[in-house]
């Protein structure tokens, strides 16, 4: 019996002991990070998301800031970064620079900016780039900070630095174009036309990878029907605007192109089997599909039709000689509020547009060892291009115009809907005819208003 | 009485580590999500208001919500009777009937349980696929003209997604059931077989009131396991689309507390869910709840 009890009581005493070594663990944990403290206090950590261009820029772009400033930086790269450094901020350990761009999934940068969480960083486009006698405000190319992606609150503050940035079109086959001697069409009107040809060989129009792309399409769309001042009132959500002839002629094209969408598009827009939809461009069987440059590499290894050719084009031109626009798709770099060496994360933000820096994400490598180079929005980089890029950074060369921004920040008093629910999500529905026009237009009426009344301003 | 305080001491400590874990990461945790239920806030908001119930009256009118619950009441009653009906039947087969490479379907059966649900999806997608997908083709063959159904699209994904997790979760099942078939005495069978109850009688008559008690178990488990796997499958196969047909509870709340920045409200979401599947379970436990045979 004495036995047992003694066995019992050693039991519990390795029980209650392991427990506290799991606590035990934990407080070794911040007094390690004390001692490296020692080196770390002028030091930053950076989180990047790792994308198609692979996470070995980051690496050499943070030895060289190393080399520069001689700030030691902590660099964490992931694919799935939310998932990484979402826990350790909850906790309030905030990584001092994020490369995370809107428009993810998990929406990290949307929820930041919507809780007003991250630094303004206007000062930073006054300094001097470290080991540059430049002005980082100087190296960036026009209007890439004056757009909302960049100054989400419209107050004229800088919050996020524009990163990597990548035009956005309709891409397609262009050796297809050139065997059956199809023109590229010029308006929506000849897009149409072209359609109905392509049907007869049992080519559909159009498709997409995920509704998700159609923030880009639709962006570009609506500053051609009505230039920067219907973007911006759209955007901002004014009343009735939805109701206005502008906003009519970019819902009418959109439905009328979702009735020349290949039809099993829907059942595949989504995060898992979206690139059968790209694969529907390559096999011939769909002829455009809005996208970015990153396309190239991203299906790279995919089987293709004889005498496949990429090809981009803007957006056509709503009237005869009307613009054509292409979105301008870029990233964001910030520093949360969280941030505990915030000056050294503008100094890092700062040596983002140096030359060397622009120069090792220009010569980035994917995992597969395909170059897949990240271009910086900073002046004359189009010029050092070659192949594919060429053409597709050359898109504002040949007459597009350059559409840049996205929908208005709003707090978090808009609850349970999303932009992409609202004005987005819906077309996969058009496609398959679950609802009508009208329908569409009327959900984005009934939650255009709640955002109006939420903006941050 | 000296004795009496040592031992209640002794048992104290004995089973305080357990429950102090207990405590902190169940408990707690829990009760967070309903703390936060009722505040307006995102999942890294530095501040958070109060809001009372709002979020849950918000849901109440939620169209996509009302959407999301009623896709996970479907696929709890529709997954939960047929994979129940197969894995009994196949159970009772397996067990009661001499057939050859028992083991062997045994193994086949369980498979799919050892797969991971995004395995599972992969399979799956590729079966769905419209234009080279396996069912299609299939179709077109039997049917001798060219067969379009897209398994994905907005009025079948539900079905697709059914049939998936009826594949995936027969097996599991199935084991759990032939393990407690196995113990039933083989003497009743044969004193009802010289009685004349023929096979189907002795099933309804001997082997199901003997399981009785493991099948209260499963559908417990059936309606817990079938709200966790959904969010998987959903997650892996349709990411809710197309346009939110295929959205079930647990994936609206992760859209809401992460994608839509929505914390509060998605934790409004949880604290429903968590009482749903709770009354779910009491509700069925209580209704199948009998007097426990011995054999």
């Amino acid at each position: 019996m004495k036995k047992k009890k003694i066995l019992s009581i050693l039991l519990v005493s390795a029980m209650t002991v392991s427990m506290f070594a799991g606590c035990g663990k934990k407080q070794e944990a911040p007094a390690e990070g004390e001692s490296s403290g020692d080196s770390k206090e002028g030091g930053i950590t950076v989180a990047a998301i790792e994308t198609a261009y692979g996470s070995k820029m980051w690496e050499d772009v943070c030895a060289a800031f190393t080399e520069e400033t001689g700030v030691k930086v902590e660099l964490i790269t992931d694919k799935n970064l939310e998932d990484v450094i979402g826990p350790s901020m909850q906790a309030g350990d905030y990584p001092d620079v994020i490369h995370l761009a809107t428009g993810r999934e998990k929406a990290l940068t949307e929820t930041f900016i919507k809780d007003q969480n991250i630094v303004d960083i206007t000062d930073v486009l006054s300094m001097t780039v470290p080991g540059e006698s430049e002005k980082v405000g100087d190296k960036i190319a026009g209007g890439f900070t004056e757009t909302s992606l960049t100054n989400p609150y419209g107050d004229g503050k800088t919050y996020l630095a524009p990163m990597f940035y990548s035009p956005c079109g309709l891409f397609y086959n262009a050796g297809l174009m050139k065997e059956k001697g199809w023109e590229m069409p010029a308006t929506w009107d000849e897009m149409w036309e072209l359609g109905d040809k392509a049907k007869k060989e049992g080519i559909s129009l159009f498709t997409y990878p995920t509704t998700g792309y159609f923030d880009a399409f639709f962006y570009a769309l609506m500053y051609s029907v009505g230039g920067p001042e219907f973007f911006d009132k759209a955007t901002n959500y004014e009343e009735g605007i939805w109701d206005s002839e502008e906003a009519k002629t970019c819902f009418d094209i959109v439905s009328k192109l979702a009735s020349y969408t290949e039809p099993t598009t829907p059942s595949q827009a989504n995060d898992q089997d979206f690139t059968k939809n790209q694969q529907l461009v390559l096999d011939n069987k769909a002829l455009f599909m809005p996208n970015g440059t990153w396309i190239v590499g991203e299906m790279a290894e995919a089987p293709r039709a004889e005498g496949f050719e990429w090809g981009m084009t803007a957006l056509p031109a709503v009237k005869e000689g009307g613009d054509s626009y292409s979105y301008t798709w870029f990233e964001q770099a910030w520093i949360p509020g969280g941030a505990k060496n915030q000056d050294d994360a503008k100094q890092f933000v700062a040596f983002l547009y140096s030359d060397k820096a622009c120069e090792l994400f220009a010569g980035a490598v994917n995992a597969e060892g395909e170059p897949a180079p990240a271009i910086q929005p900073v002046l004359g980089i189009a010029d050092t291009l070659e192949g594919d890029n060429q053409m597709f950074y050359g898109i504002y060369d040949n007459g597009a115009k350059a559409a840049m921004g996205n929908f208005a920040a709003y707090d978090s008093g808009v609850v349970g809907v999303s932009n992409r629910e609202v004005w987005f999500d819906p077309v996969n529905s058009l496609v398959s005819g679950n609802i009508t026009e009208e329908e569409w237009i009327e959900g984005i009426k009934k939650n255009n208003d709640q955002m109006r009344e939420n903006l941050i301003k | 009485m000296k004795k009496g305080s040592g031992r209640s001491r002794f048992v104290f400590l004995c089973a305080a580590p357990a429950v102090l874990l207990f405590m902190i990461f169940m408990i707690i945790p829990t009760i967070n999500v309903f703390r936060m239920s009722l505040f307006r806030r995102s999942a890294y908001s530095v501040n958070e208001e109060f809001v009372g119930i709002e979020n849950f009256a918000r849901l109440m009118s939620d169209e996509n919500f009302i959407r999301s619950m009623q896709n996970t009441i479907l696929l709890i009653v529709v997954v939960t009777i047929v994979t129940f009906a197969f894995a009994l039947v196949f159970a009772a087969i397996l067990t009661r009937e001499e057939i050859k490479g028992q083991n062997f379907f045994r193994i086949i059966f369980y498979i799919p349980n050892i797969l991971s649900v995004v395995v599972i999806s992969a399979i799956f997608s590729a079966i769905y696929d419209t234009n080279n997908g396996m069912l299609n083709s299939l179709l077109s063959l039997l049917s001798g003209k060219t067969v379009a159904i897209l398994w994905k699209g907005e009025t079948v994904v539900m079905t697709s997604l059914i049939v998936a997790m009826i594949w995936q979760a027969i097996g599991y099942y199935m084991v759990m059931y032939m393990a407690s078939m196995a113990s039933v005495p083989q003497s009743l069978y044969e004193s009802a077989g010289l009685d004349g109850a023929g096979r189907i009688t002795q099933f309804f008559q001997i082997t199901l009131p003997l399981i009785w008690t493991n099948i209260r178990t499963t559908l417990t488990f059936f309606i817990i396991s079938t709200i966790n796997m959904a969010f998987l499958f959903v997650k892996a196969m349709t990411s809710g689309g197309p346009n939110g047909a295929s959205e079930v509870a647990l994936s609206y709340m992760y859209k809401q507390a992460y994608t839509n920045s929505s914390y509060g409200y998605g934790m409004a979401i949880g604290a429903l869910v968590f009482l749903f599947s709770f009354g779910l379970s009491a509700l069925v436990n209580m209704v199948t709840r009998r007097e426990p045979l011995e054999f």
